[in-house]
């Protein structure tokens, strides 16, 4: 005879089993939802019930819940018409209208200047200028959580202080991944991930230390730190060339109404200058060559918060 | 006989596809507080087994889906024993789509009940 905990894992482990193929974040939250109703469920069908009662109320809900085949199938359906987190916007929306297939003709990407009304792009940019101090933040806590837990292991009070220091990891790496979902339009979690409350201290503490997760997490945000440095690093000398160049003109106006003259190149004796219509032709292409600059930046941000939000998802979203 | 019934759940669901999303939008803006899953769950599922009509764990899928195009809005809550319980709660435009979805509701049934009683033209 199976106990009603039995029972529940098992159902969930189906539901898993038939999820597969989902999107990971889909397959998470659906789990999380399975175990929430079926758990309360099992609470609310009345305590006092014997073992053996316990185990047929657990059948009984099981089976109004669905079938595992059935259920996972209802969240592949609406996992297709679920707009991203990004989509609080109007034009967000549109643009998820537009990739969920409502408008193919329109899916395509929108031309090479259309990166910048493409909200992915921006998103992508903000994540590379914040994430050096993201970076400096979670290797900092990542590394002192880390060696304060070595270091103390040797005393009785090291365990509990690594504990705590663990199960922050797995809390940024959620708060992570809603940064990166909100950012990126990667699909994250938008729960914690489970613990089984009918787990004992010990056996949850194992899955704590030999789970994925906790330790992938750490490797995220120890990489986060040479990651956000060249990300901003990157972004901002783009970012600082890009808008320097594009606004070169308004220099060349402010010198010709000063009546500066421009010179090109000049060392010790040897100067070179342009007329100021010259002057200000060459400045407006340097401005073009700005814009250009410009715009690949944008389409950089894009492809990185591209990258680095399937990277973000291999790392923090456990299976 | 076997596929027959299939084409009995089949119809089933896509009937049920849409008049779910309504039901549960519905049973949120009437409620005066939040409410989870589970107890969602409870007040569709409620009769017997043939008069259901969507299976309890079908509705986490609409909620979330409801949620992410902004007619609901949730909050996670720890409870005092079992994993934290997502509340949901109508927001002010689901309030607003539930009007215009009533009244569509109630045009797509006179619609259909005439058809049904021959008493169209």
């Amino acid at each position: 005879m199976r106990t009603a905990d039995e029972l529940i894992r098992i159902y969930i482990q189906d539901l898993k089993a038939a999820l597969r193929g989902a999107d990971k974040a889909t397959i998470q939250d659906a789990l999380a939802d399975a175990e929430e109703h079926l758990r309360t469920a099992l609470e609310n069908a009345g305590a006092d019930a014997g073992a053996e009662a316990e185990t047929s109320a657990v059948q009984a809900i099981i089976n109004e819940y669905g079938e595992a085949e059935e259920i996972a199938q209802a969240y592949k359906n609406w996992e297709v018409s679920l707009p991203p987190a990004l989509a609080s916007t109007p034009a967000a929306r549109r643009v998820a209208a537009t990739a969920n297939g409502d408008n193919p003709a329109a899916k395509k990407y929108p031309g090479f200047f259309g990166v910048f009304a493409d909200p992915k792009a921006w998103g992508g940019l903000v994540f590379m200028l914040i994430s050096l101090v993201t970076g400096v933040l979670y290797f900092t806590w990542a590394v002192t959580g880390l060696s304060i837990s070595l270091g103390l292991m040797i005393l009785i009070f090291g365990v509990p202080i690594a504990i705590i220091f663990l199960l922050s990891f797995r809390g940024i790496a959620f708060l992570e991944g809603r940064l990166v979902e909100a950012l990126l339009g990667e699909r994250m979690p938008r729960r914690a991930s489970f613990t089984d409350s009918s787990l004992s201290w010990k056996e949850r503490l194992k899955i704590l230390l030999t789970g994925k997760a906790t330790w992938l997490s750490i490797i995220y945000m120890i990489l986060m730190l040479p990651l956000g440095i060249i990300y901003f690093t990157v972004m901002v000398t783009l970012l600082a060339v890009s808008i320097s160049f594009t606004a070169t003109p308004i220099g060349a106006i402010v010198m010709m109404v000063k009546d500066i003259p421009f010179d090109i190149f000049s060392s010790g004796d040897i100067v070179w200058t342009l007329s100021d219509p010259a002057g200000f032709m060459l400045t407006l292409l340097i401005a073009a060559l700005g814009f250009l600059i410009g715009t690949c930046t944008m389409h950089i941000a894009r492809w990185v918060g591209k990258v680095h939000g399937k990277f973000a998802k291999a790392l923090l979203v456990s299976d | 006989m076997v596929e027959l019934q299939e084409t009995h759940k089949k119809f089933q669901k896509e009937l049920s596809s849409g008049t779910v999303s309504l039901a549960l939008l519905s049973i949120l803006a009437q409620s005066k507080e939040p409410l989870y899953g589970y107890q969602i769950g409870k007040l569709v599922g409620a009769g017997d087994d043939e008069g259901v009509m969507v299976k309890q764990g079908a509705i986490y899928p609409v909620l979330r889906s409801l949620e992410g195009q902004g007619l609901l809005s949730s909050e996670r809550e720890m409870s005092d024993s079992g994993p934290p319980r997502k509340y949901y709660q109508a927001t002010e435009t689901g309030q607003e789509a539930l009007e215009t979805w009533s009244q569509i509701w109630t045009e797509t049934k006179t619609f259909v009940d005439n058809v049904l009683e021959g008493d169209y033209q």
